[in-house]
């Protein structure tokens, strides 16, 4: 069934009709949910989905070209800041302004490239970890930066005020619909973008460098663009994430950030996108919801809390919550180390086969 | 059947459950017969941690509050969310807590970012909010935020007045966490300095990861200073004094509010803080006095909350959370947001554990009073300069 006949059917967008089907019917499911949700679920998947579009981009680089960033919260940073001050300082509109916040954001991935050429390993992981304290450092030294005190988000109006053409974004329910665009754009480049010359090129330099470069392919080239189209990724889902918002300062970009970030990838599977989309969904949705309220999740609630009441401190329950986290990565990463991708082609296999 | 094939069995009914226990809340008002829902955020785990204990603090007096018959009949349904100081997971919280709990109002919240984050969201739904735990000038005039953390500005003024005019010192430089804190509580100091023809003899500002600051500490001798003014983060603090004692710097140490948990102080500087004899701002009772309304908090706790410690930062939380208690015991039976609005609008020269309280309709500013304190020999508190009420033009 996975048989290829040609070379064109191996770069198709979607390689089956019933992929197409299903393909289609989430996005359409996606735009229908809003119908169901309350406004606070809406916050939820905006996040979910810039956090999607970090991961995505981060996969590229992480998953695809075999080369570790520990800096990506530096990236998502300067797209935020770089938005909302090329809107507020330069009056730009929306779309032109978070489209160069992510090629500032892509210049700067290209500049952290250029170590990459050199550097392997935990040493280009340590060269990405710095990047991304610097830039947070530098926001907040500068006064146009809004420093330490942060930045809020001006209102958010995709029209073109210059012109007359005023379209004002005002609730959740706006930016879900904005947000879930940017997305499905994002997530077909990616896919599209493994499927070129340079997608190609990306994967041959992650199984091997040498090789790649005895077949003819610049390395310095397609190391550094890696690293540029990873950080532009990164770049518009901080112009995106600085709205959800509202409001942000230096320290919200830290280094857990930067790090959550590769565990989405690592977590959802490595080298592919649709694990990277399950990976941030998942691990949003335990950070930000699911540990939050563990006390209330019925029967396994009462325990713990019956539990941290008579053995922890007083804050045991919300350690609880980073304890979990930790275990369902260590969980994840022994049981199927191919992520959460892995563990979708055995269910899939499963029931395919079921019931033998 | 091995692990693997029962996991991917059980995945897809295992995922529907649990998400479907996420969707099953649908309240939206903020109080019924029953109960008064009230929430608060604050770091529970992480870097900020140790001012998680002021969301807790309040937890105590609403216990107290509750075991006592409630208000009106009404208990309130309590509800502290970690952030972990960072405002998108604010955001997440408060939104949680608005739109799926119901939560009629907040109370505390500690930190400027989590409280920016979240203040438009909070102003648009009307939501009652007694006093973001921070004295950051940076929060919009907001007719549903009533504020009690005494402002930056107030909290210089304090430890200046107490230097120059109680103390009679002369030569006095400022060290200070290079942010909007350290800049605030600047402009009080030298308003003060100022009326008193004193010039600061220097300003060295540390950032918030620093850790060596031998280099300011040797700055600060070189202008031979008779007192500094620290406004800087517990940890920097701890430093600062145990490099100005090994290089022999002996000055008088006047730092923040957020740093006057002697015990702790005196624990992570192991005894110095008392032998320096440091002072610092204060904007609570002492958490050892032995007033009524004290000695009240202190039994509860050893009855309602006995593994926490009695610290300043719980106490802190109990100061912030009392203004709402008073208003909801005002707006009386036929409970509305208005009520509780008009009831915190008319609190007048009230006092809790914190400083005295006035509110109006125009104003909602924090309250100007402050006192100092210095720590005893024995890591106890001194009161060496009781409650004062700010009157300089403060500009806001």
């Amino acid at each position: 069934m996975d048989m290829k006949r040609d070379y064109y059917e191996d770069i198709e967008l979607f390689k089956s009709g019933t992929i197409l089907f299903w393909s289609i019917l989430f996005v359409a499911a996606l735009f229908v949910a809003p119908l169901f949700l309350s406004n606070y679920h809406l916050y939820l998947f905006n996040l979910v989905m810039v956090h999607v579009i970090v991961a995505v981009g981060l996969n590229i680089l992480v998953g695809s070209t075999g080369q570790i960033a520990l800096g990506h919260a530096g990236f998502f940073a300067i797209g935020a800041y770089g938005t909302v001050l090329l809107m507020t300082k330069l009056g730009l509109p929306f779309f032109p302004a978070i489209v160069i916040a992510a090629f500032i954001s892509a210049f700067f991935g290209f500049i952290l490239g250029l170590p990459a050429l050199r550097l392997e390993g935990p040493y280009l992981a340590i060269a990405t970890l710095a990047f991304g304290l610097a830039i947070m450092h530098i926001i907040g030294h500068t006064e146009l930066f809004g420093g330490r005190q942060g930045l809020t988000a001006p209102v958010l109006n995709i029209g073109i005020s210059q012109w007359g053409l005023n379209w004002v974004i005002k609730t959740e329910l706006g930016k879900y619909y904005l947000i879930l665009i940017f997305t499905i754009i994002m997530v077909l480049l990616a896919i599209n973008i493994l499927k070129t010359r340079a997608g190609r090129a990306f994967v041959a330099i992650r199984d091997s460098d040498i090789a790649a470069e005895v077949i003819g392919i610049n390395l310095t080239m397609y190391k550094t663009l890696a690293f540029a189209v990873s950080s532009f990724f990164a770049g518009i889902a901080g112009g995106l994430f600085a709205f959800v918002l509202g409001f942000f300062d230096p320290f919200t970009f830290n280094l857990i950030l930067s790090i959550i970030f590769l565990v989405m990838v690592v977590v959802g599977g490595l080298g592919s996108v649709m694990g990277s989309i399950a990976g941030a969904t998942l691990i949003t949705y335990l950070m930000y919801d699911l540990l939050k309220n563990v006390d209330e999740v019925p029967i396994v609630g009462n325990l713990l809390v019956a539990f941290s009441g008579k053995f922890l401190t007083t804050t045991g329950i919300d350690n609880f919550n980073l304890v979990a986290l930790g275990l369902v990565m260590i969980g994840i990463i022994i049981f199927e180390p191919l992520g959460m991708f892995g563990a979708w082609i055995r269910i899939k296999k499963y029931w395919k086969t079921w019931p033998f | 059947m091995n692990i693997k094939k029962m996991l991917t069995i059980l995945f897809v009914p295992v995922f529907a459950m649990i998400f479907s226990i996420d969707l099953g809340y649908a309240r939206d008002v903020g109080f019924d017969d029953e109960e008064i829902r009230v929430g608060q955020w604050g770091p529970q785990t992480g870097p900020a941690a140790p001012w998680g204990a002021v969301a807790r603090g309040t937890k105590l007096l609403f216990d107290l509050i509750n075991e006592e018959g409630g208000i009106h009949g009404r208990k309130i349904n309590y509800f502290i969310r970690d952030d972990q100081y960072n405002p998108s997971q604010t955001m997440a919280a408060v939104r949680d807590l608005v739109d799926r709990r119901g939560v009629f109002a907040f109370v505390g919240g500690v930190g400027t970012a989590p409280g920016l984050a979240v203040q438009s969201f909070l102003r648009q739904n009307e939501i009652v909010w007694v006093g973001v735990c921070t004295g950051a000038r940076a929060f919009q005039n907001n007719p549903w935020l009533w504020q009690i953390w005494p402002d930056y500005f107030d909290e210089g003024a304090i430890l200046a007045i107490h230097a120059a005019e109680n103390l009679k010192f002369k030569k006095i430089a400022y060290m200070y966490q290079n942010d909007d804190w350290g800049a605030d509580a600047r402009v009080g100091i030298e308003a003060v300095l100022k009326r008193n023809n004193i010039k600061l003899l220097a300003a060295i500002p540390v950032e918030p990861t620093e850790r060596d600051l031998s280099s300011q500490i040797a700055r600060l001798q070189a202008t031979g200073a008779d007192a500094v003014i620290g406004i800087m983060a517990p940890t920097q603090a701890a430093i600062a004094l145990r490099t100005s004692v090994s290089v022999g710097f002996k000055t008088q140490w006047l730092h923040s509010y957020n740093l006057c948990d002697f015990p702790l102080m005196n624990h992570i500087t192991e005894g110095l803080w008392a032998r320096e004899g440091v002072m610092t701002a204060a904007f609570t009772d002492n958490i050892d006095a032995d007033t009524p309304i004290m000695n009240r908090y202190r039994e509860a706790a050893k009855r309602l909350a006995p593994k926490e410690r009695w610290g300043l930062f719980y106490t802190a939380g109990i100061a912030a959370a009392e203004p709402l208690v008073w208003a909801l015991q005002a707006a009386g039976k036929d409970l509305s947001k208005e009520k509780v609005r008009d009831a915190l609008n008319s609190i007048t020269k009230r006092q809790g554990i914190g400083p005295v309280i006035t509110w109006t309709k125009d104003s909602h500013l924090p309250p100007r009073q402050l006192r100092i304190w210095k720590c005893g020999p024995k890591g106890e508190t001194i009161v060496v300069q009781d409650w004062k009420t700010i009157t300089l033009e403060s500009g806001k």
